[in-house]
């Protein structure tokens, strides 16, 4: 190999990707919906849109509100459903270059074990993500993500249902994200990735009424940045296994940030709302600064 | 697998920058491949934050108010917020990413004569319509609006060879009531042809329910177009939900015209 080109290629487990930019969840459909505005030959991979046992319809709207440089929203995790995925929305991903990571969500633990054991027959998955975001319905509705003993629950499940790597996206939603991280390495997790949204609201003055429909949602975007950020660097020094770093990750620099506080990879997702070729904008500003400053691979980023 | 048409990020270059009436403004854009493949009732997510800026977020969707030679497209918008405020102050010779076209746009048949129905800045997507059916086709227009001063471009319209009626609701202008009054007038005067119309309309949710009852009555088709908040505008956020009458409707990507069947009005915005 030629010392001058940098290595982009980075491992996560036993998923290999091209380069460390991965189009994060709920923000890039199925892929599909991006393919005539971005090459997704040139990204290190996808995760795509939520996917629960059964199709969901979502939340009723208004569902999204502008706040300062972040995005508040709740979608509700609408979504086609597992097998209207497989059948539908998995071939055009399969005849795409680039990693495809489904992320799974459930209601109780036994759902998502069914998903990830379909995502485990079908052909052209190359890693689950994991949405520990959703309430635990049979445990009165918290986050299965704030709690470390339930998070470790859904972790050993899937796991023991796919064969497929496993990567646990974590919830900003708690005290100490470094507990539950190390609550799901332990439960066996190959990867985590984090952060997920954090909880917000917004009221307008005007109808005297919340912005959305759902009273709260998920906040993303550059505002997030700093405490994303945190909880990477926190979560890095806390756990043996690899870190995707997400959150508000609007260019290169911004994604160095994440890569040199030890994230092994990261997500791009509101971003790619605003402009749908950010991610592979980035793919480019990396290689960029890797080349001008001699480092020759991704892990070479990080700092102590 | 949607037929999809191509959509492009461009950017693009203000060619004019005008303030029609207070808080009104026409901007028009150079955007050659936005503009090639823009239908009318499309529209565009056009950035309005400045360079390196984070703030405004989210991109504001406009749709397409004209195409004019040389690969140029026209919005016609009101200042209503911080993103059109920021719009507002940009000049002639700087540059805007404009990402379309997006959405499905108004479906004209060639043997239905169309009729335009606006309402405020509901004439935005109409004006584009209007040109699109000149020549092969008879059209009306209804315009409507508070007071004679927010219905700019009327002369724009009547340059189509659209005949253009006009509403105000202070009698400032043409007929004294609402985009419904003349349209009432309109389908008694054309009684039994009114059977081989159909109705385009944009505006105020509460005109358009009017405007689709009245249709509806008439046994006439009304296609409408619809505002949401948005985030992207492509399909991928799911963010513009608004009620459908089976299911959840999606603006960006089923619409944002629909057939006015297909929407649960009692959900208005």
């Amino acid at each position: 190999m030629n010392r001058n080109f940098p290595d982009l290629s980075v491992t996560i487990g036993s998923l290999s990707l091209k380069n460390p930019v991965v189009l994060a969840s709920g923000t890039c459909g199925y892929g599909a919906e991006l393919g005539d505005l971005l090459d997704f030959g040139c990204l290190g991979g996808i995760v795509v849109k939520g996917i629960s046992l059964e199709p969901r319809a979502g939340n009723p709207p208004p569902r999204l509100v502008e706040t300062p440089c972040g995005l508040l929203n709740a979608i509700g995790l609408e979504n086609v459903g597992i097998d209207a995925f497989i059948r539908d929305k998995l071939p055009w991903l399969m005849g795409m270059d680039t990693a495809v990571i489904v992320n799974i969500l459930g209601d109780e633990i036994g759902e998502y074990a069914e998903i990830a054991r379909k995502l485990d027959d079908a052909k052209g998955v190359d890693a689950v993500e994991v949405n520990i975001s959703c309430p635990n319905v049979k445990s009165g509705g918290a986050a299965f993500g704030t709690d470390p003993w339930a998070a470790a629950d859904v972790t050993r499940a899937v796991k023991s249902a796919t064969s497929l790597p496993v990567i646990v996206k974590l919830s900003p939603n708690v005290t100490d994200i470094t507990a539950v991280a190390k609550s799901v390495a332990e439960a066996g997790a190959d990867a985590v990735s984090l952060i997920n949204t954090l909880l917000g609201m917004s009221i307008d003055i005007d109808t005297r009424r919340p912005s959305l429909g759902n009273v709260f949602g998920g906040l993303s975007g550059p505002a997030i940045r700093p405490v994303a950020l945190r909880m990477v660097w926190q979560t890095v020094r806390a756990v043996d296994i690899p870190v995707v770093g997400i959150g508000g990750i609007s260019d290169a620099n911004d994604a160095l940030e994440f890569l040199m506080a030890g994230a092994c990879a990261v997500e791009i997702g509101t971003a790619t709302l605003v402009r749908p070729g950010t991610a592979v904008g980035i793919v480019e500003g990396i290689t960029a600064h890797m080349e001008s400053r001699g480092v020759p691979a991704i892990k070479d980023l990080r700092i102590d | 697998m949607e037929r999809m048409i191509a959509r492009f990020d461009e950017k693009a270059e203000i060619i004019e920058h005008c303030q029609a009436a207070e808080d009104i403004f026409v901007l028009k854009v150079a955007a050659p491949a936005v503009s090639a493949s823009a239908r009318p009732g499309q529209f565009c997510m056009v950035e309005v934050k400045a360079v390196g800026s984070s703030d405004p977020l989210l991109r504001r969707p406009f749709s397409i108010h004209a195409r004019e030679d040389g690969g140029r497209l026209s919005f016609l918008y009101r200042r209503v917020g911080r993103g059109t405020d920021l719009l507002s102050r940009m000049r002639p010779g700087e540059m805007l990413n404009v990402l379309g076209p997006l959405g499905r746009g108004f479906r004209v048949r060639p043997d239905i004569t169309p009729i335009l129905a606006g309402g405020g800045m509901g004439m935005a997507p109409l004006l584009f319509l209007a040109e699109y059916c000149a020549g092969s086709m008879d059209t009306f227009t209804i315009l409507g609006g508070r007071t004679a001063s927010e219905l700019t471009g009327l002369e724009s319209f009547r340059r189509t060879g659209t005949r253009v009626l006009v509403a105000t609701e202070d009698g400032s202008l043409g007929t004294r009531g609402m985009v419904t009054d003349v349209l009432d007038g309109l389908l008694k005067t054309l009684s039994e042809s009114a059977g081989q119309c159909e109705i385009h309309t944009c505006g105020p949710w509460p005109m358009m329910r009017a405007v689709y009852e009245m249709a509806s009555q008439s046994g006439i088709p009304c296609w409408v177009s619809l505002e949401s908040r948005m985030a992207c505008g492509t399909g991928l956020c799911l963010g513009c939900a608004v009620y459908g009458t089976e299911k959840i409707l999606h603006v960006c990507r089923e619409g944002p015209v629909f057939h006015g069947d297909s929407i649960r009005w009692r959900d208005g915005q």
